[in-house]
Formats: C-alpha cells, structure tokens, sequence
C-alpha cells in the first residue's frame, strides 16, 4: 500500500517544462528521497505535491483520494527558502502557524513549549524573530514544521545552509518522525545525505523521472558489475584491461566498473596478482553518488562534469 | 470561502496592525489635530485673555449710559472683561492716554474706547489700542455702545420699544439647506466643512490602509514565508485573511476618527460659531462605512495583487501609477465638487466603482442624495468586487511565488491564462 501516488504529474511555465509526466510512489512508514540536480525540478514536484502549484497535467492521490485540503492539514512542509514574520514573537509564530493548520488550545502550546526547551529556546520565546541568530530560526522553522504532529514532512532541501549542528539535529527529527510511523519525503541534491537516510528514492532529472525504487534494490541492481576500491599504488593499468568498461576516480574511493557481473572476481584476481595493496574492495557497492552521475551526469551524452552535485 | 484558517489570518493580522505605530500614530494623530483646530478655533472665537477697556466719553450722561449698559452686557457675565469709566473731554484725552501708554504696551490694558458726544450723530467713535486690528473686541462693545447711543438718539423722539428694536438690531443673513426633507434646515459652512473632512478622511485610509497591504504582501513575497503559509491554506484563503484583517482595521481607525468629530461637532467643550456648527446624520455615517467596507475590499484586491506582481517596495511604487490613480482621481473629484456638488461628472463618479467610494459620501454632504442612488452606488461597487476579486486572486496566486526580475504588464496579462 503506497501512503502517496503521484502519477503523471506535469508543470509547464511558458516553454519550459519544469516536470515532465513524473510518477511515483511513496511507501507506507518511509523515508523516502528526491533527489536531483539543482533546476531539475525538484521543488516544483513537490510544489505540485503540496498543492501550491497546480498541475497542468496528472495528480497526486494520498491513499485514494486526490489531495486536497485534508492532506495539507496533514503535512509539515519545510520550504528550500525558509521564512519567517520578523516582528513576530517566537512562541506566537508557532502558534500561529499550527493555527493554520486547524491546530490550537493548550495542548498545542504545551508541546510548542517543549520543543522549544528541548531546542534551547525556551529562552527566547518572547524575542521578536528578527533578534534570533540565524540557527536559532532555522531550528524555530523545524518545531513549526512539526509542531502539529503532522502525518507527513515533506522537507526542500533541508540541510541546505544548516550549521553541523543544526543538521545533525535536522537528522535526529526525521529518525524520530520516522519511528513514530511518519512519512518523511524530503528532496536533496546531496548524495550523502539521501544515501545514509532514505529507504526510497526517486532520482529526477530535466523534469523526468530516471530512476526509482528502494535504495537497496537500485544499489544491488548497479552494483553487480561495481566495485568500490581503495588502495595504495597505481592501477592505470587497468585501463586497457578488456574485462574493465570504466574507472572512475572518487578521490577516497575508485570506483570500477566490469563488463560482465561475474567479472569481479576476476578484477580481484588481477589486481593482487599485479600486487596492488588493497585496503578495501568491496563487490557488489555503488555509491547513489556514482549513480547520480552515470545517469544524470553527462550533458548531452558527451561527458560534462555535474556541477554542485 | 471563510473558515478557521482565514480567521487566523484576520487575527494575525489585526494583531500585527492594531499595534503598529503608524495604525497608533495616524489614529490618534488625527483627532488630536481635529480637537486642537477646533480649540484653537474655538479660543480664537471666544477670546482668550482678561480684557480690560477703559470706556472714555465727554459727558457724565454718557459715560453713566455707558456703564449701565455695559455691566449688564454678556461681557461683563462671562467675567473676562473689566471696565473703567471715565468722564473727560478730548484736551484731556491726550494726558490721559500718555499716562496710560505703560499700561497699554505692557498688556495691562487692552484698550481705551473714546466716545465723544458728536457720535450722537455720526456713531463715530475712537479705539486706542496695541493691537486695534483686533475685531473680536470691538464687535463685542460694537453691540452695547450701539445701544446705547441709539436709546439715547431716539430716547428723545416718541418711538414705542419694539420701533427701538428694530432700529437697534443689524442684519442677520441665515443660509437654508433646501432638500426634499420636509423641514428646511438651516446652513452655514457646516456642510463644506464635513465635505472637506469626509474626502480627507477617505483618502488618508485608501492610501495608508493600501500601503499597508502592499507592504505586507511583498514582505511575505521577499521574506520567503508565503511558501510555509501557502503550504497550510490556499492562496485565495490568504489573500481573502489579509483583505479582511486590513478592512477591519481601516474601518475601526474609521469609527474612531469619525467618533473623534462627532464628539467634537456636538460637545458644548468647544463653543463653535453657528456658521460652522458641522452636523452629521446617521444615515451619512451609516452609508459611509457600509460603503467604505465595500470600497475597502475592492482596493484592497488591487492592492494585494500589486504587491504580489513586484518583489520589492521600489518596484512596487513605480509599478502603483494605476492603483494611485483610482485614489487620486476621485479625490481630485470630490473637491472640485465642493465648487458645484450637481455637476454631471460628479454624479457620474458618484456611481462608478472605485471612484464612488470617496464621491458619494462627500456628495452625500452637500446635496441630497436619492436613496435609491446610495443603493446604487454599493451594489455596483460589490460588483466590482465578483468582477476584480477573481482577476486579483488570480494575479496574486501566480505572483506570489515568483521571484526575479520585474515582470512586464503584458505577462502579468498572460499570468491570467495559467492553471495555478
């Protein structure tokens, strides 16, 4: 049972296509990752998904039924550009905020209250926005997208310009939303992040969909024929090797990839024949990185670098 | 249309507004001017210090005359006014006023009057004084002295009471208003007055109540937040909270500007000569908020949408010309109506939409107005409201996310043809 389908949703502005005919599902109880390029229409997908823009074609239907709403209600949205009402007072915007979405009384104040001791701010939660630090917002920004216990977070690049800390606590929210049973969508263009976090990811590129699924299956599937090596010495021998199709070097890592799946054992064979130091060899792994950039990093099919990837 | 949601919104904004220090200031501001103009007028009227005039004349019969006329005149009532008498003739005179020239300068005297016996004649009399330009004073004894010389003029002649009356009263001219009502009510300046009064009103709050919206709008467009608020409601809900909570706050500065000049026009604080007593009735009060609430929201549309067109104030100002000239023109219209308030094209303005918010309350004050017209008047301006809400609401959902450059009019025409 998927919690949210998007099918075939397309958003056109004047000659551009911003998304072009994207489905996909998101599972019950995950969290699930959107991840592309900058420009790649990300935000505009989720745009769609809120029901701030209106598709020009296709829907998004939470558990049968078209979003409206009801699925607003539910939703905590974290927007890529966050803001906040400057002369407005911490705890006041909080309130406001959950009033928005149908939340009021007590018991809201209770839990606004607490969020804002376990975030430092307590504090602070009659300081006009405007004299918080800018960390100090962005975590007020977090307690409003969850304040009223939503169903779903969906978060626009979160991590984007958050402190260490901040993102490390941004990371503990979301593992916490998601042991109490929420979904949390959430789009990046960080690898890392969506690697070490999701269990599904959609990757989106020129407004189309290019891949989807669970980051284990997506993994095993590319990574038959991947192997991510560390070592010490030279390997450009390999280059000429006819059971080799592509090295790619990842600085830490390299990565290599073999014609055939049942080659890479050969590839071990032949490198500890040559004596090459292997610190680590690890079959069949594929970073969702080098993922990326097999499949949405070449401009035009002639091997142009990805930039801010 | 209205629900929870929207009511948050009004209440945030109600919130933000009604504890603004401009709301504060204008609000306040306003009346204090009004009830210190009106002081001022008042004191100006009423004169303000303790006057003392030396009333001088050639004859102890005068003179006598004088002082029994005088100290039972409403000047010596009000005990602002003292009086010495004195009997001497015009050789005299001049000692006399050299000795009293300190007195003069130095503000203990007001002035001396010198009533010669020859005034029996020609009613000529002298006024010595530091500032004889001063005609308050001198209409005031003007009344009693004229009495007095005419009691004793004619005293002589066999004339019943009511012929000395006559002959003592000036000429009264009285202003009627002729309207269909069927008492017709006297009129001085009042009504210019409350004309001048009701389209100053209208056009400070179109302009401030609009500049307002305009600034919050871009600063929810410029400051990102509109994308979290836009995540809880629609843009129409949005749009629908902020045109409310900026309406109530307009009509509560109205209600209390307009509370402020009904105390003032019916308090007896302020002692204001007839000619321009200001009188309000209900029904101008009445039509001039219902149709204020209206007008409101039909400007307030327009100025949401502008706000959602541009990204930032600077822009925004540039880009106002139209919206501006809506607030100008009529008000430009509704002083050249003072001139002559039946003119076709005031009456015409009367009726439109936009521009009817300001006229037909200033007309209202100058003219009777048909009933049926001030019914009018408000059902076209909620007409335009069905007509301008929906195009706004539109404007506004696809503006209020873009960012960038300053669009140019003939795509904001074009935001009309997308589905957002």
């Amino acid at each position: 049972m998927y919690a949210l389908e998007v099918k075939d949703l397309t958003k056109r502005f004047n000659s551009l296509v911003a998304v072009d005919h994207a489905s996909f599902e998101v599972p019950e109880g995950s969290i699930f990752g959107l991840i592309g390029r900058n420009g790649a229409g990300k935000t505009t997908t989720i745009r769609m998904m809120m029901n701030i823009y209106l598709p020009d074609e296709g829907d998004v239907v939470l558990r049968g039924v078209k979003i409206g709403q009801e699925f607003k209600n539910q939703v905590g949205y974290l927007p890529e550009e966050r803001g906040l009402y400057k002369k407005m007072k911490v705890l006041e915007t909080l309130l406001y905020f959950a009033e928005l979405k149908g939340k009021s009384g007590k018991e809201v104040q209770k839990n606004a209250e607490k969020y804002l001791k376990r975030f430092d701010l307590f504090d602070r939660r009659l300081s006009k926005v405007e004299d918080l630090s800018k960390g100090n917002q962005q975590k007020m920004q977090f307690i409003s997208t969850i304040l009223h216990d939503p169903e779903f977070i969906i978060l626009d690049e979160p991590f984007s310009g958050l402190d260490p800390v901040n993102t490390n606590l941004l990371k503990d929210i979301i593992l916490e939303m998601k042991q109490r049973g929420k979904i949390i969508i959430f789009s990046t263009h960080l690898m890392d992040f969506a690697e070490k976090m999701c269990d599904h990811i959609v990757m989106i590129d020129h407004g189309k969909i290019i891949l989807k699924g669970s980051l284990a299956g997506i993994k095993s599937k590319y990574g038959q024929r991947n192997v991510s090596l560390t070592h010490a010495g030279d390997i450009s021998f390999l280059k000429d090797n006819p059971i080799v199709e592509k090295i790619e070097d990842f600085g830490n890592s390299t990565g290599i990839k073999v014609k055939e799946a049942n080659q890479t054992q050969q590839l071990l064979k032949l490198l500890v024949d040559r004596g090459v130091p292997i610190k680590k060899f690890d079959a069949n792994e594929i970073s969702l990185h080098e993922i990326f950039i097999e499949l949405a990093g070449r401009e035009d099919g002639n091997g142009k670098e990805v930039r801010n990837v | 249309m209205f629900n929870a949601r929207v009511l948050a919104i009004v209440k945030r904004e109600l919130r933000e507004k009604l504890i603004s220090k401009s709301f504060i200031l204008m609000t306040i501001l306003f009346p204090l001017l009004l009830f210190g103009m009106a002081g001022i007028q008042a004191l100006i009227f009423t004169d303000k210090s303790n006057d003392k005039v030396d009333i001088v004349s050639d004859t102890e019969t005068l003179t006598n005359s004088f002082q029994n006329e005088l100290m039972k005149s409403d000047l010596m009532k009000d005990g602002k006014t003292s009086f010495a008498f004195f009997t001497m003739d015009r050789s005299a005179l001049k000692s006399f006023l050299d000795g009293k020239k300190k007195d003069l300068l130095g503000n203990k005297l007001t002035g001396v009057v010198y009533i010669p016996s020859s005034a029996l004649k020609d009613k000529k009399i002298e006024y010595y004084s530091q500032t004889p330009s001063n005609i308050s004073l001198s209409r005031k004894l003007e009344g009693p002295l004229n009495k007095v010389l005419i009691d004793i003029y004619f005293g002589n002649k066999s004339l019943t009471p009511e012929e000395l009356d006559f002959a003592r009263k000036g000429i009264d001219v009285t202003g009627f208003k002729v309207s269909k009502e069927e008492n017709i009510k006297e009129e001085g300046y009042g009504s210019l007055i409350l004309s001048y009064v009701f389209t100053f009103l209208l056009y400070i709050s179109l302009l401030l109540t609009g500049q307002l919206m305009l600034q919050s709008v871009i600063e929810e467009k410029s400051s990102k937040i509109v994308e979290v608020i836009l995540s809880s409601v629609s843009p129409r809900e949005l749009m629908t909270g902020k045109i409310i909570g900026s309406a109530l706050t307009a009509l509560i500065q109205m209600s209390i500007w307009l509370a402020a000049i009904i105390t003032v026009t019916s308090s007896a604080i302020y002692a204001l000569p007839p000619e321009v007593m200001v009188s309000i009735t209900t029904t101008q009060v009445v039509f001039l908020m219902v149709n204020f609430a209206v007008g409101l929201v039909l400007f307030l549309s327009l100025f949401g949408m502008m706000g959602a067109i541009f990204d930032n104030p600077q822009d925004a100002q540039s880009g106002m010309w139209p919206v501006m000239i809506l607030i100008i023109a009529p008000f430009l219209i509704a002083m050249s109506m003072m001139q002559n308030p039946n003119s076709p094209i005031a009456n015409a303005f009367a009726l439109v939409p936009f521009t009817s918010v300001m006229v037909m309350p200033v007309k209202m004050t100058l003219v009777e107005v048909p009933v049926w017209q001030l019914f009018a008047c408000v059902v076209l301006n909620i007409a335009a409201i069905f007509l301008v809400f929906p195009i706004a609401g539109k404007i506004y959902r696809v503006g209020i996310l873009r960012t960038g450059k300053k669009p140019k009019w003939s795509e904001v025409v074009k935001w009309l043809k997308y589905k957002y």
